[in-house]
């Protein structure tokens, strides 16, 4: 799975260029600043359909312009597909091989891309949600019917919520129950068979990139006391029968998946706690890292692989490593301001200043 | 852009669905450029259609008559009960020539975001019917959205008790959140393939 070339039109500050890739990746290297992260957000445009750094789509229009296109030619399985994404100030279009897609996530089914950002250090250290977003997203990049199941949920949560607050009607309260739990089961299924499969590979990755022998354990933490002879299902149902009046009272869900959290401990400790910062930031890679194995078991795919000057803390010795163990599987851009920390790696290079000057 | 009348005109064009701002406003111009008569009888027969067209007092369906020609049609099985969303569902429904009984509309779906409880989809109502016809079969035709599938759990646990046949439209998916029976063919298969509701 590659990116063969890339053009962009009215795309941020880049305006217009045209670019080509080498299968192996390349090496974006310039000061801070001058456009290397947009470049790199944009080919993660060609694979989720929208900025991965959370941008509205109208605000990757170029200040002076009123739309933006990205153009691509990938390679999948041997195939070529040419993709196309474009947005004016009020509507986003996307095509593959100049056929209209009905809705965004039908690109999930073609490139697959890992973005490292330093940001990843937030589903470490941030919010519970940060962890649940990572792990949603990790699913829906295996499952594609995962992403409808949680758009059910949040939808079944959003009227539950509703009825909790607005009281008047509480005589179908059991019905709304009824399908709450029914499909918060469904999800504690996905996520609980994913992170039986990703722990292990986090773990690897971890001593890969720390090459130390702590031991980092990830576990999944509901968001009440679940009775181990019984399943999620009627441990749910119990709870929520138990503590109806409470809920009442709250007026919103209080126990379900959109309140449960990841436990990452490492040495024991609680990481969020008691890690430094350079063990929570080579976690954050290892999950990345994770991810794109757990691709590679289960839709036997390489996706490409983007790091957005992720390695500043690694020696460069450990950086070397950890790339030259992916060199010749994925395609790999890595984004930096400092090219000497990448002087073992032979991914050809590219000015970035230089290079959006010339076009 | 408009004022006044005109702008009055073209806000109530907008407000039918799958009428958007530029088409409104072509239609308001459209409607009082035409020949004067011809838009008037447009303006009579949507009067008049409104006037005369109401809720069947039977099952709720849209009808000119009181009760509609569902509810009187002798032919009819009255022991069997489809419970769809709208009008348009039992037109739908109609169609596939598959369901031989009667009609009741909810007219709504449970939606506590939109305060719509059981009261609102003529629950009693529906009970009532139920029982006073000794309602042997009910088919759910609602579509599977979170409402749809919540709608139907709710029905089916209050008449469980009350009719010894209760079956749902299949989706084919899981999840079809999407999916809406509004093709023939698509309806035709979810009508053919109808299990019970398990409770
Ligand atoms: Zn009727």
């Amino acid at each position: 799975m590659r990116i063969i070339e890339l053009n962009l039109e009215n795309y941020r500050n880049n305006l217009n260029l045209s670019i080509n890739f080498q299968p192996e990746g390349a090496l974006l290297f310039g000061p801070n600043g001058i456009g290397k992260t947009n470049l790199l957000e944009a080919i993660s445009y060609i694979a989720f359909g929208k900025s991965i750094l959370g941008l509205r789509d109208n605000e990757l229009i170029n200040f002076s312009e009123t739309f933006f296109r990205i153009t691509a030619s990938v390679e999948i399985k041997s195939q070529i597909f040419h993709i196309e994404a474009a947005a004016d100030k009020t509507k986003k279009v996307i095509k593959i091989e100049k056929n209209l897609i009905s809705k965004t996530s039908i690109l999930y089914n073609y490139l697959k891309v890992i973005y490292f950002s330093p940001l990843d250090i937030e589903i470490i250290q941030g919010s519970p949600g940060k962890r649940r977003q990572f792990l949603d997203s990790s699913i829906s990049q295996l499952k594609l019917e995962y992403l409808e199941i949680l758009q059910r949920f949040y939808r079944i949560l959003k009227q539950r919520n509703s009825l909790l607050k607005d009281k008047t009607n509480l005589s179908s309260k059991e019905s709304w129950d009824k399908k709450y739990i029914e499909i918060s089961s469904i999800i504690i299924k996905y996520r609980i068979i994913f992170l039986k499969e990703f722990a292990q590979f986090v773990k690897e990755k971890y001593h890969l990139i720390s090459q130390r022998k702590e031991n980092i354990e990830i576990k999944y933490r509901y968001s009440f006391p679940l009775l181990s002879d019984l399943d999620y299902f009627e441990n749910l149902t119990n709870t929520i029968d138990k503590n109806a009046k409470y809920e009442i009272k709250s007026e919103r869900s209080m126990y379900g998946p959109h309140l449960d959290d990841l436990e990452i401990k490492i040495n024991d400790h609680d990481i969020r706690k008691f890690g430094s910062q350079g063990q929570k930031r080579s976690l954050s890679i290892a999950l990345k890292l994770a991810q794109s194995q757990m691709m590679r078991e289960n839709n036997e795919c390489h996706p490409i692989l983007i790091f957005d000057d992720v390695f500043a803390d690694l020696d460069e010795d450990r950086t070397t490593q950890i790339i030259n163990l992916l060199e010749n599987k994925h395609q790999i851009f890595i984004a930096t301001p400092n090219i000497s920390q990448y002087n073992q790696i032979n991914l050809p290079r590219i000015d970035v200043e230089r290079f959006i000057n010339s076009e | 852009m408009f004022s006044g009348i005109l702008a009055e005109l073209e806000k109530n064009l907008k407000s039918l669905p799958g009428i958007g701002p530029k088409t409104a406003q072509r239609l308001a111009i459209f409607l009082i450029s035409m020949e004067k008569d011809k838009s008037l009888q447009i303006a009579d027969s949507i009067t008049e259609a409104v006037n005369s067209y109401h809720n069947c007092s039977e099952c709720n369906i849209l009808t000119a008559e009181n009760p509609c020609k569902f509810c009187t049609a002798p032919e009819r099985d009255n022991k069997a009960l489809c419970i769809v969303e709208t009008t348009q569902d039992v037109y739908l429904i109609e169609n596939t020539h598959e369901f031989q009984g009667k009609y009741f509309v909810l007219t709504k779906l449970l939606s506590p975001l939109d305060g719509i409880g059981p009261n609102d989809i003529h629950f009693s109502k529906l009970i009532q019917k139920v029982k006073n016809e000794n309602i042997q079969e009910i088919v759910l035709a609602l579509n599977p959205s979170a409402e749809g599938e919540t709608t139907i759990v709710f029905l089916a646990t209050n008449l469980k008790d009350l009719v010894p046949s209760i079956t749902r439209l299949s989706t084919g998916i899981p999840f079809g959140g999407d999916i809406e029976y509004s093709s023939t063919p698509t309806l035709i298969n979810a009508l053919k393939r109808r299990y019970t509701v398990k409770e």
